[in-house]
Parts: C-alpha cells; structure tokens; sequence
C-alpha cells in the first residue's frame, strides 16, 4: 500500500490526525518530521480530540514532555530543544515510550539511534501554501499496521 | 524506639516500611502499592498514611531511607529527592539501599527458594535491557554478589544459566524477557511467583539493615541523631542510574569524583562510578 496522502489545510491535517487515532494502540510510537510550521502539532492535536482528551494540546517545545489523558493515554513529545541524546533520559523518554499509551514525538528524527525500531515515521512537506504532503516510514511490522490503518481510514473517508 | 521511614519508587511499585533503628527486623507498619509513573503524586500521601497507622508525626522519625535504584530514571529521582526533603526538613540522616537489593530479601522472606543457591533479580532497564544482580542464599539471609550495571537480557541469561546453581528468578524485568530467561535455562530456572517480583515494605528495611558503606543504617545506628545528620547528611547521598544521566555525567567530569574506582562494593549500595558523596 502506498504510505502517501495530502492533506489542504490544516484543518484537513487534523481530521487525518483524528482517523490516526482509531488505528492507535498502547506502546505506539509516531515521529513527526517537518520543518516549523509543517503541522505537527496540528496532526497532534487532531489525535487528541479523537481519543476525548480533555483541555487545550500545545506544542511541547518548552515542556518537552506534555501527558493528556484520554480514551489512550498521549504522550506528546518535542524534542526541538534538547541538545544531545542524553538527555533523553533526563526527560524519562524511554519509560514513556514503553508504558501504557501512545507517543507522539515532534522533531523525533533528529534522534533517530534513540527511537525503537519498530516506529512510525511521518514526515511533512509543504505543497502550495496551505497544502501538506504526508509521507509514512514504517520501521517494523507494527508501525506497518498502523499505516496501513490510517491509510486506509483516509481513503475511506475521501470517498465516503 | 527510633522510628526509620522507608521508601522506594524506582520500579513501577511503591513500597513503605516502617521500622525501628532499635529493633533490627522490627516492622511498625507497611504498604506497597502499583504506582506506573504515578509515583511522584502518590508517595508523599502513601508515607502520610503509613506513619498514621504507625501512630507516628514526620517530625518523631529518627532516620529516613530510601531505595536508590536502579530502576526508572524518573522513579529513582522522584524517590530520592522526596527523601532528600524528608529527611532535611526532620533533621534526620538520608540513608540508602540497593532497590535489587530490596527486591532479593522480598524473595528470600517469600521462601520460594531452597536453602542454598542464588537469587537472580532482573530489573527493568527499558530500551531492552536490564538491571541484573546475583544473590547468595544464606542462612539468614541474601548476599550480594555483584554491583549494579546494566546488559542485554541475553547476555544475562546465559552468564548465569552457567554458574550451573540453582536459581530462583524474579524481578520487574521479567514482564519483558522472561521467555529469554526460560530458554537459557532450559526449564532448570525456578520463576518466582510474580506477587514477589517487588518489593515491599518489610523488603525495604531488610535491605536497608543489611546495606554497608556510606549513608547506611549501619553506619549511623550507633550514633546519636545530631552526630548521624552530619555523618549521613541528606545531601550526601546519591541515585544509582547506572546508566548516567547527561547531568550526572558533566558532574562526574567536572569533579572527578571516584575516578578509576573499579569493582563496586558487594552491598549494591554504590553510585554513579564510586562517586558516593
């Protein structure tokens, strides 16, 4: 299956953020990938909305480390700030990412040794001013799934 | 009677004891609880409770001691640093013991061990590794016989499957890699049930009596508190990570603090390099 859709603005970023959630599972782990302004955290917020997550979703950049409670546990990541991989631990990254929900990381590639193999890359490119095109990396056969679900949920949702 | 608080959140699972640093073995009270990254909301009140039903105020305790890992980074942390405060604030020396510790006397209080052997605790080091110790079954009670470090689970498993000893294993790492352990033993490794792979209460203060070295219980059990605070200031002690903490790191580089210290001592009590103050 082709890991490739477009969305035309951000409000179309979050409804595919929110057909994201359904395919979600505890120990998910989802790297996003683009430059300021991609829409990250656009796609972020619109997987919180889908999982009843209560209260505003905020870019992390300053806390690094943001927790929601939702019908799945989310926790949302940036990692723009942080210098070395090191740190990582400092901000209890690896716990995280092995409990009991799904993790969203923003500018997860920028360490790509300290993600668990099986993860879900997306990355974000511009097309046009307000359109974006997502590309899906799935690095294992769970990360595959979760493409192919998604991929699948955004298909259904265009012709439907 | 001098009471000791205890407390250990570097797993996923709280435990509390409350003992008497003039009754070695002595328990006033005790809890354990499931706290999955939940610690830090949850000990201060859980501590509150234990010292209530104990008939005790924070400001009667003689002694605070808390598990220094390794474990969760955010775990041991949380921990430490609520008992650093704790024990400032009463005026009371900070001591530590080895969170594997803790969970080896918890093993050995369950008997579901034979009277020799070992004790393997294989802690939960994420990222597919673990925390792995070795303990002696003795008579009245375990002994350590490595430090604190961290190694695929693999690796562990067959170091240990050829001492040739019988074993019994237990430990929060075990959730992850237990069929790893099984099949490097080949069915001659005795799983404890998993009700003992954490500590509790009574666990900690064995670990804490047994703990040698610095800013331990025997260190400071003869003293009298005013001498102890200073012998065993809060300030003193530090976590085990194991793997260090990027801070950590710059501060042991900084200070060079223990350098070229090789083998950690048997207790399991020991920190980042031999950096023990």
């Amino acid at each position: 299956m082709d890991h490739v859709f477009t969305t035309g603005d951000a409000g179309e970023t979050d409804r595919a953020g929110a057909l994201l959630a359904a395919c979600l599972e505890p120990g998910d782990v989802v790297a996003l990938s683009g430059d300021l302004g991609a829409g990250k955290t656009h796609l972020v917020q619109g997987v919180a909305r889908a999982l009843d997550v209560d209260g505003a979703v905020t870019s992390p950049t300053f806390n690094i480390l943001l927790v929601h409670d939702g019908v799945l546990p989310l926790y949302h990541f940036d990692l723009y700030r942080l210098e070395d991989e090191a740190q990582l631990e400092d901000v209890g990254f690896f716990e995280m990412l092995e409990a009991d929900g799904a993790s969203f990381i923003e500018w997860g590639d920028r360490f790509p040794d300290a993600l668990p193999p099986d993860h879900l890359l997306v990355t974000i490119q511009r097309s046009g001013d307000t359109g974006r095109v997502f590309t899906l990396h799935p690095g294992g056969v769970r990360a595959r799934v979760l493409a192919d679900c998604w991929i699948a949920a955004i298909k259904a949702g265009a012709s439907g | 009677m001098r009471p000791l608080l205890a407390f250990d959140t570097s797993t996923d699972h709280l435990a509390i004891g409350v003992g008497d640093l003039d009754r070695p073995g002595a328990v006033l009270a005790a809890a354990d609880v499931p706290a999955p990254r939940a610690a830090n909301t949850m000990v201060l009140s859980a501590v509150e409770r234990v010292l209530t039903e104990a008939g005790l105020e924070p400001s009667s305790l003689a002694a605070v001691a808390c598990g220094r890992g390794p474990g969760s980074f955010t775990g041991v942390r949380i921990g430490v640093a609520t008992a650093k405060g704790l024990a400032h604030g009463a005026g009371v020396p900070l001591l530590g013991f080895g969170t594997l510790d803790a969970l080896a006397w918890r093993v050995w209080r369950s008997g579901e061990h034979g009277s020799r052997g070992l004790i393997g605790i294989i802690g939960d080091a994420m990222r597919g590794e673990v925390y792995p110790a070795l303990f002696e079954i003795e008579k009245d009670g375990v002994a350590r016989l490595d430090g604190d470090r961290v190694a695929p689970p693999a690796d562990v498993a067959d170091e240990w499957a050829r001492h040739g000893d019988a074993i019994v294993l237990a430990g929060p790492g075990l959730s992850k890699h237990r069929a790893i352990f099984e099949n490097a033993y080949s069915g001659r490794a005795h799983i404890a049930t998993e009700r003992v792979w954490v500590a509790d209460g009574r666990s900690l203060l064995d670990a804490s009596w047994a703990a040698t070295g610095p800013s331990t219980v025997r260190e400071v059990v003869t003293l009298e508190r005013s001498d102890a605070y200073r012998i065993a200031h809060p300030g003193a002690l530090l976590p085990v990570y194991t793997r260090l903490s990027d801070a950590e790191e710059a501060e042991r580089r900084r200070g060079a603090i223990g350098a070229g210290t090789g083998t950690p001592p048997p207790s399991g009590v020991t920190g980042p390099a031999g950096g023990d103050r």
